[in-house]
């Protein structure tokens, strides 16, 4: 039987950036992975990297590192992972989402970052297909964009160069425990594994690895949907997101003049132009637990909010469609900790609609608290131990 | 037969991919369409995969000694052909 320091399971950006970290630190690690590597949410998403879309606090804190390690790793590894640091803008479209907005950018000066309120004017000029009547905006300079599925290849083949054992095409199906409670191996559809450490690194699917060692981890789904638009010349030069978009992933209660549909499926535009040239426009956020499809209803309200901002799609052709779900702690951060109660046992999941810019940061993290390090920053915010003493139940009834 | 095919040549036009990078991507561990798909963008252009998938299949089963259907399909998801964003947010579709 193989035998590792480390277990990673999930192959996802967060397991991989995790995987990575561990084995430059010179573990002995593997992971698991029951389909290819970025099979899961890493490979249905977009890829901002932001710290315009956190809470003011240590989400933005995390954000801001994250960031600043996609500058290093870009230079660093071998592999293209498509990093581009294009900024990012805010758009709103009533005098009230602005109010909402500037507030938003004044407590994250306060935190030391940089955040600009711009006019109408200056968003023209950044973005040329921009709707003329909007309000104004936010400009984040240090914010950017990368190939989410390519950051997962990239740290896999870096984390090669330092000895990860990579095994796609194993489905995790237990893990055994001594009578002490601590990690003593993990069980495959393939084979079995001895390792006394594993991190869970699997997203929306965390919590079926929680109770296989008796724990309830609260992560839900939240479904977003994208539509890919054919090969045009650059359509957005930076990501551009609608301010409520803000306000609906945090549950801010705010009333946005828009259709039934629109208001239905709580779409708010978001836009990106790839390096490939395609367009990707989205997006919603909705609890429907596991389902992925991509719903007509949907594709309509994202392309009715999409031309509402960007008038320009009207005549330009989508070529794809998709759905993703976002791992959503039910207390809106992710766990990045270890398990108390199950020596061994690690938990790296719950980014809802931000594992692509975290993962740099988490990954450190992690790999930080398994040896023993102090953490770059103080993380007992993003710790198993906040949930003690907490109704789980009582969190969820939000996300229903 | 797969080992015949030059690896200069192109599999998938609209996104220029050729024998050589599916071959890369299966030496970095892409075992189906879809893992060919993510490493090397084929099938992700205007045509989706219509053109192409085939080969990307051959390449598959005969690099990684499979049947063809081992090698499986790409997810076929809305629109079934490209349909502007005016039309879509109409809900015709
Ligand atoms: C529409 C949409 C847009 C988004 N846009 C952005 C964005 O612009 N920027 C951003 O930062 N984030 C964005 N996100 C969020 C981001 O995609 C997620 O936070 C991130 O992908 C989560 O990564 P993960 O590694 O935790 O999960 P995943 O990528 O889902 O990885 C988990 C992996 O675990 C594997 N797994 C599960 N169970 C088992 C098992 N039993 N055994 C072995 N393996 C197992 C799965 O197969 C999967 O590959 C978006 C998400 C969506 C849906």
């Amino acid at each position: 039987m193989k035998s590792y320091d480390v277990i990673v399971i999930g192959g996802g950006v967060i397991g991989t950036s995790t995987a990575y970290q561990l084995a430059k630190k010179g573990y002995d690690v593997a992971i698991l992975e029951q389909n290819d590597i970025a099979s899961g949410t890493a490979s249905r998403t977009d890829g901002a990297t932001l710290i315009s879309d956190k809470q003011p606090g240590i989400d933005v804190l995390q954000g801001y590192h994250s960031v600043e390690l996609y500058k290093k790793i870009a230079k660093e590894f071998s592999y293209d992972i498509e990093f581009k640091s294009c900024g990012f803008m805010y758009v709103c479209e009533t005098d009230a989402e602005m109010a909402a907005a500037e507030d938003y950018a004044a407590k994250v000066r306060a935190q030391g970052f940089e955040m600009r309120v711009i006019d109408s004017k200056e968003m023209c000029e950044r973005e040329k297909y921009l709707a003329k009547d909007l309000k104004g905006g936010l400009w984040t300079e240090s914010d950017g964009l990368v190939n989410p599925y390519k950051v997962c290849f990239g740290f896999i083949e870096q984390g090669k160069k330092y000895g990860l054992d990579v095994y796609t095409h194993h489905e995790v199906t237990g893990i055994k425990l001594d009578a002490r409670n601590q990690i003593e191996g993990v069980i495959t559809d393939r084979g079995n594994f001895i390792t006394n450490k594993v991190v869970n690194a699997c997203g929306v699917w965390a919590p079926f690895i929680g109770r296989m060692v008796g724990i309830n981890i609260p992560i839900e789904p939240r479904k977003g949907m994208l539509l890919v638009s054919e090969k045009t010349d650059i359509i957005a030069n930076t990501e551009v997101i609608e301010f409520g978009y803000w306000l609906a992933k945090f549950f801010v209660d705010f009333k946005r003049p828009v259709s039934e549909l629109v208001e239905k499926h709580n779409v708010c535009m978001n836009i990106e132009t790839t390096h490939s040239g395609n367009t990707i426009v989205g997006g919603c956020r909705l609890f429907r637990g596991y389902d992925i499809r991509s719903e007509h209803e949907i594709i309509q309200a994202i392309a009715e909010r999409a031309i509402r901002f960007f008038p320009v799609l009207r005549d330009i052709n989508c070529i794809r469609t998709f759905g993703g779900i976002r791992p959503f702690c039910l207390d809106q951060l992710p766990i990045v900790s270890a398990v108390e109660e199950v020596p061994g046992f690690y938990i790296a999941a719950g980014h809802e609609g931000d594992g692509i810019a975290l993962a740099p940061i988490t990954g450190l993290l992690m790999s930080q608290l398994i040896a023993g390090e102090k953490t770059d920053f103080d993380i007992a915010e993003l710790s198993w131990a906040r949930f003690k003493g907490i109704d789980l139940a009582k969190l969820s009834a939000r996300a229903s | 037969m797969s080992k015949d095919l030059d690896d200069d040549m192109f599999v998938c036009r609209c996104e220029e991919v050729t024998v050589r990078e599916i071959r890369q991507a299966i030496a970095e561990g892409a075992r189906d369409v879809v893992g060919i798909k993510r490493r090397t963008r084929a099938g992700m252009g205007l045509c989706q995969g219509r053109t192409c998938e085939k080969m990307v299949q051959q390449i598959l089963s005969q690099e990684l000694g499979i049947s063809p259907e081992e090698t499986g399909t790409s997810s076929a998801r809305p629109p079934v052909k490209p349909v502007d964003f005016g039309t879509l947010a109409k809900g015709v579709q």
